[in-house]
């Protein structure tokens, strides 16, 4: 368990709420099967409310069908997930009204401009007066808001794409791979965002496998491997040039010959 | 609980099989050939229960689809993919069955007679709700696809229906004709009734084992799986 | 939290793809093409000493229809699974059926477009009379053009997902067009040979018969084809 009570004020919580805060996500017995394939076997875990998660693992380990069932668009074959200890069902729209969710694909529209896809995205959120102008000079992409996202790079996109992921403020935010082909600039931009949301309210989930990135930002660390926890600590403990080893070791240790890693 | 099916399954094929040579015995050596028809009129006692029992297959494909859309349960999904290899197979007597007797009745091998039309369309949809289970990227989107497909179909199965029937008055078959017409013995009747029920319990039977045997292999994935 | 209004969806879905679709014309133009090379085709498939065109361009207007129907409404998905635009959009609190209604009625928009190209252009080439009702010819192909764009995006959505993709809409679709084609193409040659109205009434029930059981029906269905 990570301790951040130092950003309680922020929500104006109820003092006696404040426990509970602690819960965040939580995933029990969580399980799914593609056929005879198992992604999640039985994973319990803690996401803590307010914090960032990082979770990492190698390829095939379930970290993206876990973030998956937590944005409601997979079901679990069996467990369930709970937030601040309540049983939540993801697949509710009230729950899609509150998450942010960023990948590697940018759920973007090309032929639309910059400007239009956030636009359309705040219709499907029934915001009132979104800034626009704001969102779109967060990820520095003030001056190109008119253009076709067909001429943006794969840079810039992913940056638009993290604006829409953050304009309608959402409680709990998930990213599967943000820093998967950007450039430099798009990559510290991300990260510059990414920090600000450590606000104390929001609820971070990141899945990465740039161990450096990945741990700089977290306040929780989880490893996944084929399908099950294999660790999960706090990040304040962990030593980041101790931690690769370990992790190697955590992934080396389930590796069966003959199956990629 | 495999078990059970199992022996339902078997007893149920059994007694369907046991019905249908009964059946056979009556079509071949009891019942009396019908006056006007003659003798091609016996494909009849194979023609109808088939049909009847395609449709029914696909009333049951279309429930357990529902079923399984609302509830998730594995099991719906199971028996609606018994019931529509079943009521394939039924599909393809009536539609082998149907021209056979054409050809003699009629002299030709394919008229646009509306219960044989409907027929032929159910037999496409059929054969499109198997294409979407194999064609689906994961086998859990195979079978919520397959599902839409089965009870879509059957939402429109009436329309159709009524629109063959309305298109044939406009262009009237060469010959009318209702096999359970005033014209039908009560022999002739107990021989249709019979395929009925035999038809049904083999159909039944067959699905039952289907069902079986798609639980089983459910089974062996999770022991698998685990 | 409000959560988007259910006509604000379909709007802003609708708004989308014709925007898109006016941009990039990628479907509207093929499908133009399509009606117009059809026309020509048939021309040259009609042996003028034995039919005369207007006997059975009623018949061929439902099958162009259709088929460049296909053309574009395949289309719809493939541009939604471009950098998972469709997924994106799921994750959102719209409601399903709401998104859905967006994409027909902007589908219908543009396919009914093309019918209106097809009714002009078979017109001309065949010297079709349209002088008698044109409101009830109009009205029942806009029936028929709804009923069709519904099951076409439902299953459009479905086949999309499927390792066959496109190719599969027809095994899926054709079937359940049976009635549509049968009141539609009765209606529409009966009103090009000059019949009245009234003796098409009760096709063109039957016509926003089906348009309702494909729209309800597909309203009702497509969260669980969308749904990875």
């Amino acid at each position: 368990m990570t301790a951040d009570p130092a950003h309680d004020p922020a929500t104006g919580a109820a003092p006696d709420a404040a426990p509970r805060r602690a819960d965040g996500l939580g995933v029990h017995a969580l399980r799914r099967r593609f056929g005879p394939h198992v992604a999640l076997r039985d994973v319990d875990a803690r996401l803590p409310e307010g914090s960032i998660t990082t979770i990492f693992g190698p390829n095939g380990a379930g970290k993206s069908t876990l973030l998956k069932i937590l944005a409601g668009s997979l079901r679990p074959t069996e467990g369930s997930v709970t937030w601040r200890g309540d049983a939540l069902d993801p697949r509710a729209a009230e729950w899609r009204a509150r998450i942010g969710v960023l990948s590697h694909e940018t759920h973007l529209y090309a032929p639309l401009g910059a400007r239009e896809n956030l636009a359309f995205h705040t219709r499907m959120h029934g915001l009132e007066k979104p800034d626009l102008d704001a969102a779109l000079a967060r990820v520095d992409l003030l001056d190109r808001a008119d253009d076709r996202v067909a001429d943006f790079s794969r840079g810039m996109r992913q940056r638009l794409a993290l604006a829409r992921t953050l304009l309608h403020d959402p409680d709990v935010v998930l990213l599967d791979e943000p820093f998967t082909g950007l450039d430099s600039h798009a990559s510290r931009l991300l990260e510059g965002v990414l920090r600000t949301l450590r606000d104390g309210r929001r609820t971070v989930v990141l899945i990465t496998h740039a161990l450096s990135e990945g741990l700089a930002l977290a306040d929780h660390v989880l490893v996944l491997v084929r399908g099950r926890v294999a660790f999960e600590a706090s990040a304040d403990g962990i030593d980041p040039d101790g931690f690769a080893e370990r992790y190697h070791g955590l992934v080396d240790a389930a590796d069966v010959p003959g199956v990629a890693p | 609980m495999k078990a059970r099916t199992g022996w339902l399954g078997i007893t149920l094929a059994v007694l369907g099989a046991m019905a249908s040579v009964g059946t056979l015995w009556m079509v071949f050596f009891w019942v009396p050939t019908e006056r006007t028809m003659g003798v091609v009129q016996r494909i009849f006692y194979i023609h109808v229960p088939s049909a009847w029992v395609a449709f029914l297959a696909f009333g049951i494909v279309a429930v357990a689809s529902g079923v399984y859309l609302w509830l998730g349960d594995e099991r719906a999904d199971m028996a609606a993919q018994a019931a529509a290899e079943g009521g394939l197979l039924f599909t393809v007597i009536v539609l082998t069955t149907g021209p056979l007797w054409g050809k003699i009745a009629w002299g030709t091998y394919w008229t646009w007679e509306p219960r044989l039309t409907l027929t032929l369309i159910l037999g496409f949809i059929y054969v499109g709700y198997m294409m979407v289970r194999s064609a689906a990227a994961s086998p859990e989107q195979g079978k919520r696809f397959a599902a839409v497909v089965g009870i879509v179909g059957a939402l429109f199965i009436p329309l159709i229906h009524m629109s063959v029937y309305w298109f044939r008055g406009l262009h009237p078959d060469p010959v009318i004709l209702n096999p359970e017409g005033p014209t039908a013995d009560w022999e002739i009747q107990a021989t249709l009734y019979a395929g009925l029920l035999a038809f049904t319990l083999l159909f039944l039977g067959l699905m039952t084992l289907r069902y079986g045997v798609e639980r089983a292999r459910h089974v062996l994935e999770l022991r698998e799986a685990a | 939290m409000t959560g988007p209004g259910w006509l604000s969806v379909v709007t802003a879905v609708a708004g989308k793809d014709l925007r898109i679709e006016f941009r990039t014309r990628s479907r509207s133009l093929t499908m133009a093409g399509f009606v117009v090379l059809v026309g020509v085709l048939f021309n040259f498939s009609i042996d003028q000493a034995l039919v005369r065109p207007q006997d059975i361009a009623s018949g061929l207007t439902w099958i162009t229809l259709i088929l460049s129907g296909l053309i574009g409404v395949g289309r719809t998905f493939a541009i939604e699974k471009e950098d998972g635009a469709l997924a994106g959009l799921l994750l959102t609190p719209a409601p399903r059926d709401a998104i859905y209604v967006g994409k027909v009625l902007a589908n219908f928009l543009l396919v009914y477009a093309i019918v209106l190209l097809t009714i002009g252009v078979f017109g001309l080439f065949f010297r079709l009379d349209y002088g008698n009702h044109p409101g009830a010819l109009l009205g029942i192909l806009a029936a028929g053009t709804l009923g069709f764009v519904a099951l076409a995006t439902l299953f459009g959505a479905l086949t999309a997902s499927t390792t066959l993709g496109e190719s599969l809409l027809p095994i899926l679709l054709f079937p359940l067009l049976v009635p549509m084609v049968v009141y539609g193409a009765s209606a529409s040659g009966r009103l090009l040979a000059g019949r009245p109205v009234a003796e098409v009434a009760g096709q063109g029930r039957m016509l926003a018969a089906f348009a309702v059981l494909a729209v309800g029906a597909g309203a009702a269905l497509f969260g669980q084809i969308v749904e990875e």
